[in-house]
């Protein structure tokens, strides 16, 4: 170990190439935010259904998502999605449903909890003066509720960032697969690795700064 | 609608929750101009009353009647539910923790129902909420969010907000219960000023003085039903049950 020779320009020659990776990386990310927003939002209507069979099959998909690893969730949806329906799916595209669910089981827990946060007095207090539960929905529930939601969606977004690495198992080309192509051709996984993990650092760590300090602005109002 | 009907009235209002039996077969009727003030231990079941006659609660048995119309009953038929979505804003509540929203200004929280409720302008509706506050004498409050009023800034706005539907009859749950005494005073005498001006109010309250000098009748509640009701102060001048004597006994320093 004392003895190593760092040979950094490795890296340094790649860099376009690790880069693309890192740009892949950001599009899965984001790609998977959306669709897992607007799946959260159909678990938790799901589970907060007036219907029994549709509180089961909501609660049944977080319990079962939330309760097996996300690793073996992707590679359920990369190879046997296609041998139950008999179709292809890209890796990429299995890489981002897979992505979506799992963070779709707990950003239904983030709507969830945000609608709850809400006083029931607020809603009796537009109940008492005739808004319509859908209004007192739209103008007294969905705002507050939205405010809290915000930070803890942003959180999840650092947390896909982490998670889209996950793709090198089923070679996704992110920049964990790059670097995982790089140091089988460079033989420096040291500097290799050592450059991406600095580079999902310099990624996350702002953010997640940035959304305490939104989070600590919002507990103050 | 003939002018002998009360207002508002509980019609013999069972409340059970569970097996948790909260009202037994209340009766209490509220004329106009009425300021009846209801009176009691806590848990003695005047939140609840309050809350059917708010439309929050629905009886076990009885009903409630607004100006001859049932309005709410044991799961209630369509004519009812009709009937009370018709009356829903004429009857205004005060909350004892204000419930104002607090993701909107002072201005925005009275605007809000006039505007999508009874579909008014929005200059009318600013109008009278402008003036509203000017009553509550916080019209330089006009633009402030909740989370920068005092609590009895926050009552007066939320009493304001009520009003702004013009209701015919306002109902108070201790509404200067969850303030500190020095801010009691500035709610108590909006209450008052309303009084005077002839609104029909019923107030469950645990201030006495308010409920003697203002109230026009005062009712006493015990562990569920009505135990006593008196005109004006003559409930504490002599109260005929030994139950209200105990109780009065609690303010007597007062």
């Amino acid at each position: 170990m004392f003895k190593y020779q760092f040979r950094w320009d490795t890296v340094w020659g790649s860099f376009d190439f690790l880069m693309s990776g890192l740009q892949m990386t950001l599009i899965v990310s984001a790609a998977t935010l959306v669709l897992a927003m607007i799946g959260g939002l159909i678990i938790a209507l799901l589970d907060m259904s007036r219907f029994r069979a549709l509180r089961w099959v909501g609660i049944s998909i977080g319990e079962v998502v939330r309760n097996t690893p996300i690793l073996v969730q992707l590679l359920w949806v990369y190879y046997v999605l296609p041998i139950v329906f008999g179709i292809r799916i890209e890796a990429l595209v299995a890489l981002i449903i897979g992505l979506a669910l799992y963070q779709a089981a707990f950003i239904s827990e983030v709507y969830r909890s945000g609608i709850q946060s809400v006083p029931k007095g607020h809603v009796e207090a537009a109940q008492v003066l005739g808004l319509t539960p859908l209004q007192s929905f739209r103008r007294i529930v969905l705002p507050q509720a939205i405010k809290m939601t915000l930070p803890p969606l942003a959180s999840n977004f650092v947390q896909l960032i982490k998670f889209s690495s996950l793709g090198a198992v089923i070679s996704v080309s992110e920049i964990t697969r790059r670097g995982m192509e790089l140091s089988a051709t460079n033989f420096r996984p040291l500097e290799t690795f050592t450059f991406i993990a600095v580079v999902y650092f310099l990624i996350c760590w702002p953010l997640a700064m940035a959304i305490r300090f939104w989070e600590r602005r919002l507990q103050n109002r | 609608m003939s002018s002998t009907s009360p207002l508002i009235l509980a019609d013999g209002i069972t409340k059970r929750f569970g097996a948790n039996q909260v009202l037994t077969r209340v009766s209490l009727e509220v004329l106009e101009r009425d300021v009846v003030c209801v009176v009691g231990p806590s848990g003695s079941g005047k939140t609840t009353l309050l809350r059917c006659l708010a439309l929050l609660e629905e009886p076990s048995e009885g009903r409630v009647v607004m100006e001859g119309v049932p309005i709410s009953t044991p799961s209630p038929d369509k004519q009812v539910k009709a009937a009370a979505r018709e009356v829903r804003s004429e009857i205004g509540m005060v909350f004892q923790h204000f419930n104002l929203w607090p993701h909107m200004s002072v201005l925005q929280n009275l605007i809000e129902a006039p505007i999508r409720v009874k579909k008014m302008p929005r200059d009318k509706a600013v109008a009278i909420a402008e003036s509203l506050l000017k009553k509550v004498d916080l019209f330089e409050k006009r633009d402030a969010y909740p989370a920068r009023l005092s609590g009895g800034q926050q009552q007066r706005v939320a009493i304001a907000r009520a009003l702004a539907m013009s209701p015919k009859v306002l109902l108070f749950d201790e509404a200067t219960s969850a303030l500190d005494p020095e801010l009691r005073r500035e709610v108590l005498a909006v209450m008052r000023q309303l009084a005077r001006e002839g609104m029909t109010m019923l107030v469950v309250t645990h201030e006495m003085g308010f409920a003697r000098h203002v109230g026009t009748r005062t009712v006493f509640m015990d562990r569920g039903e009505i135990v006593e009701a008196a005109p004006g102060s003559a409930f504490f001048d002599a109260p005929q049950t030994e139950r209200a004597q105990r109780f009065l006994q609690q303010f007597a320093d007062e």
